[in-house]
């Protein structure tokens, strides 16, 4: 059972780096998402001021 | 949503791996190694596909495809890198050797960084989007040269050293190591899509800021 | 014939423009030139390596003067908008990829054509004989290099940090056109050009045939995004 730690080494980084760039992601996301609806909301606001 | 398929898949293919491998423990890494690079190599498949319908249909879905497809192969190809790494020390004694496999994961990883760094350069969405579908294009097409002239580097100019790197490990596994490989690619590959579609989404909801920033101050 | 006809139109006027003011050709020149005395202090070879060594050299020297060429390519076009007058003309996108391809490969060759004896004089090679045929296989590569590389300067023509992202995105892509060409160079100077080169070279055949086919095929895309 040697190499053992090479192994866990391999294992922990790849996870580790994927789990990091789902929550990447998932932050982006977030982030992405309120700017729409700020976005949304404004152009909305201005649409009504309009009429 | 497939996220239970995915851990579901993951977790089965760490269970079964350890009972299995017997060849010395590094041989898991395997495991790991390459479901990763067939990722990757997906990955930049889809880049191709989404380039070319780009080009083709000019229709903003494939941008953004090649865009996360992109983003993601970079990921899996950078993770194949230092899985090779991480391999290659018990088995050879160095972290790095130039063999055939690990150079042509490096130049991949170089290719498709350029890529993502030629989109982030060009101001414009829509010429970035033209200019990185081409270099998509072009890095997929090159992809077989580039592999030939490595494995030609590589097998016919072996200095008299004592590594024997470049024998693929997919050329003598045995049948009970084959399960929880296929497994992990199985895994790997449900990871990818719902990953890729993830990426996507931010991607589409980018592009509508994007229009609707336009409309804005049109 | 079309084609051809608008591809020497072009690729005339791009030499017109570049005898007169010679700004390109003499920076290359002089780039590559020297570069060769960089290498000789950098390098410090003993007699018996630099030969060893010289394929490998030279083409390095080569890559970077060309890249040099890349990027003051569409130069021209740019500083007078002319480049959307271009566009506008009925002009065949593939003609304009061509004969931006066959004007770096011209500026090229002279550069190589004085740089390759200047490196064997200053390096004290031997084998003058062989230079014909290095000269050969250089040609080769420099088509390669000029192909993608024009494509790849036209894409990276909007970018900003464009000098530095040229070479970044067009090296890799250029590798096997670098194995090919120094293995050819490495063979013809240990032996003839004979037997184990000569897949490299059909390598790199096939390398240029390909990007040529493609560049003219994809030069619309690039050149209009």
């Amino acid at each position: 059972m040697e190499h053992w730690s090479f192994v866990a080494l391999a294992y922990g980084i790849v996870w580790s780096v994927i789990v990091v760039y789902f929550f990447f992601l998932k932050r982006r996301y977030r982030k992405a998402q309120m700017e729409l609806s700020a976005l949304t909301s404004a152009q909305t606001l201005e649409e009504h001021e309009q009429t | 949503m497939s996220l239970g398929a995915i851990v579901v898949g993951l977790y089965w293919g760490l269970v079964i791996a350890p009972p299995d491998a017997y060849q010395g423990e590094v041989q898991r890494i395997m495991y790991l190694h390459l479901p990763s690079i067939l990722t990757a190599y997906l990955s930049y498949f889809l880049v191709f596909i989404g380039s070319c319908m780009y080009l083709w249909k000019r229709e903003k879905r494939d941008d953004i495809l090649a865009h996360s497809a992109a983003e993601i192969g970079v990921l899996f190809t950078a993770l194949t890198i230092i899985e090779g790494s991480i391999w290659g020390r018990p088995t050879w004694g160095v972290w790095w050797t130039w063999d055939a496999r690990l150079t042509l994961t490096a130049i991949l990883l170089l290719i498709y960084t350029g890529y993502l760094m030629l989109r982030s350069l060009i101001e414009d969405e829509n010429r970035a989007a033209s200019a990185a579908a081409v270099l998509g294009i072009i890095g997929f097409l090159d992809i077989p040269l580039i592999h030939m002239s490595v494995y030609w580097w590589r097998t016919l100019h072996q200095p008299p050293s004592i590594l024997q790197p470049n024998k693929a490990p997919w050329e003598n596994i045995a049948w009970p190591l084959l399960i929880p490989l296929l497994i992990n690619i199985v895994a790997f590959l449900l990871l990818l899509f719902y990953l890729l579609s993830l990426r996507y989404r931010l991607g589409e909801i980018r592009d509508e800021i994007r229009m609707r920033r336009l409309e804005q101050s049109a | 014939m079309n084609l051809l006809k608008q591809t020497s139109l072009v690729f005339w006027k791009d030499l017109l423009l570049e005898l007169r003011r010679r700004d390109s050709l003499l920076t290359m020149f002089f780039f590559g030139t020297l570069l060769l005395f960089v290498f000789h202090f950098s390098f410090d070879l003993p007699p018996d390596k630099v030969a060893e060594m010289a394929p490998a050299l030279l083409w390095l020297a080569f890559l970077f003067t060309g890249t040099l060429g890349l990027t003051q390519l569409f130069q021209v076009e740019r500083e007078n908008h002319c480049l959307e007058a271009l566009l506008l003309s009925p002009l065949d996108r593939g003609a304009l990829f061509l004969a931006k391809s066959c004007f770096n490969l011209f500026l090229m060759l002279l550069v190589e054509l004085v740089v390759m004896p200047l490196f064997w004089i200053l390096f004290n090679l031997h084998g003058w004989n062989l230079l014909p045929q290095l000269f050969l296989v250089t040609l080769l590569g420099t088509v390669g290099f000029c192909v993608l590389g024009t494509i790849m300067s036209a894409v990276t023509l909007r970018a900003r940090a464009r000098e530095l992202l040229l070479p970044l995105v067009l090296f890799p892509l250029m590798i096997p056109v670098i194995l090919a060409t120094i293995r050819c160079m490495e063979n013809i100077m240990s032996a003839g050009d004979l037997g184990a080169a000569a897949s490299w070279l059909r390598l790199l055949l096939g390398f240029d045939v390909i990007f040529v086919t493609v560049g003219i095929l994809i030069f619309d895309r690039v050149i209009e995004g």
